[in-house]
């Protein structure tokens, strides 16, 4: 991997990485636009949108309410997708593994940076509880710095994870057949449960049924 | 009452977009609901160097915690009460009276309803067509309510101020909060036969076997055995079990 693309990949990790909570929530830092725009910048747009694909499934467990903790799925694809680079479909396991784990480390890392900003207002407090403003956008700043520091550090952790992986993974193509297909397998059940619970109580069954009729129909028809 | 200018609504607006930026375990967004009202109250009698604005500053740093673009909702209903006078006990329980329904009906319009059906469009279209199409499609249609709903909220706080229970009883809300549960469980229904066989089609029949049992395991650990456990660590152990069982 070049220096130029190892740069746009810790960039483009950066931005997803603040997304998912700091900045826009745009949801860049959904892993199927995260995989795909990294694909992109490594060259394989396909393997981007496939460790993506099998990630997003797995973010659909995701409710981010109050102070909930959840895994970081947008520097995670970038990683999965550097290392899903060159491989069909089947051999795509290792990769989203690579993601899964990273995504994993995400989780730990937002906790940390939560607890950082928590010391920080913690140290501004007399200032923010006499309406200090400048206080009050110097602790936006310093919030935002932190958890761009936090995607980095993740999205370097992630890159050093896929690039061990592609050279360490033992190439016996039948392990990575299975890897794949185990993790798609949880991935597709994470899917089905939480569209049976965001359908609703009695009735998410029904639409959940629904749709898999519709969507068994577009396979069929096209 | 000297009304905050078009400037101070847009600044309002596009700070709104980093309310999170400093969340912690203390104040959660007070911090970023404060930066986020600070525009709409330089405009209060005396500026930004007198008493008043001083005073709403203050009361604006204190815990807060809504949806994020529900907060928009808070920002403006807060700044509107402190142009109109409403004295600082009222406005703080109105600041704690909002604290559930905001995040309650964000949480359900968004987390669980807009997010997912976009997720799942954006998945079975990344399945069937070029890349990036899905990806679009995911972005499009959830930024246009996305944003739509910031603005709104935003403006709808500044109108109604303390009456902000009347703009989240609207009938375009009370609706959306009905179908929008629904509509995600069918979008992830329709993708997921489209995803199976585009991620899993090439496969072969071990390969399929092997798919349909982590599945089934999957409903089985997700549901009823460990709910706690969560997808990720679930698929960790998974995949480790299959390269030491390999392995072994």
């Amino acid at each position: 991997m070049s220096a130029l693309t190892a740069a746009a990949l810790a960039a483009w990790g950066v931005i997803t990485g603040i997304d998912l909570v700091s900045v826009l929530q745009v949801m860049v830092a959904r892993p199927l636009v995260a995989g795909t725009v990294a694909g992109v910048i490594v060259g394989d747009a396909t393997a981007g949108v496939l460790v993506g694909m099998v990630l997003e499934l797995y973010a659909l467990e995701v409710l981010a309410v109050g102070g909930a903790r959840y895994p970081d799925f947008g520097p995670a694809a970038v990683a999965a997708a550097v290392a899903a680079e060159g491989m069909p479909v089947i051999l795509i396991g290792p990769a989203v593994v690579v993601g899964l784990f990273t995504a994993y480390v995400g989780d730990w890392s937002i906790v940390a940076v939560r607890r950082w900003n928590t010391t920080y207002v913690r140290r501004l407090a007399t200032r923010l509880d006499n309406g200090d403003v400048q206080a009050v956008s110097k602790a936006q700043a310093a919030g935002i710095a932190r958890d761009a520091l936090r995607a980095l550090l993740l999205t370097s952790f992630g890159l050093l994870l896929a690039e061990a992986t592609r050279h360490w993974m033992p190439p016996a193509t039948r392990v990575r057949e299975l890897l794949t297909a185990v993790v798609v397998g949880i991935g597709l059940a994470t899917a089905l449960v939480n569209g049976r619970r965001l359908g609703g109580a009695r009735v998410g069954m029904l639409w959940l049924g629904l749709g898999v009729a519709a969507g068994v129909a577009w396979l069929l028809l096209r | 009452m000297a009304t905050p200018s078009v400037k101070a609504f847009v600044q309002a607006g596009l700070r709104l977009l980093t309310v999170q930026a400093c969340w912690n375990y203390e104040r959660m967004i007070g911090v970023g609901l404060a930066y986020t009202s600070e525009p709409l109250l330089r405009s209060l009698p005396g500026g930004p160097g007198g008493k008043r604005y001083h005073d709403a500053m203050r009361r604006a740093t204190r815990y807060f915690n809504a949806h994020p673009y529900l907060a928009g909702l808070a920002a403006g209903a807060l700044a509107r009460a402190e142009h109109d006078e409403i004295p600082g006990e009222q406005t703080d329980r109105l600041r704690t009276a909002l604290l559930g329904p905001l995040g309650a009906i964000g949480d359900r319009l968004v987390w669980a309803g807009t997010l997912p059906a976009a997720s799942a469009v954006g998945l079975a279209l990344s399945a069937d067509t070029p890349a990036g199409i899905g990806a679009a499609a995911l972005l499009a249609l959830y930024n246009v309510p996305h944003l739509a709903l910031r603005i709104w909220g935003l403006r709808a706080g500044w109108r109604y101020g303390t009456r902000l229970g009347r703009a989240l009883s609207t009938p375009v809300l009370t609706a959306a909060l009905k179908v929008v549960g629904p509509i995600a469980a069918c979008a992830i229904g329709v993708a997921l036969p489209v995803v199976a066989h585009r991620l899993a089609g090439e496969l072969d029949f071990a390969g399929w076997t092997a798919t349909a049992l982590a599945a089934i395991l999957g409903v089985v650990v997700t549901r009823w055995v460990a709910p706690r456990l969560g997808a990720v660590r679930l698929g960790l152990l998974a995949a480790l079990a299959v390269i030491v069982g390999t392995a072994w």
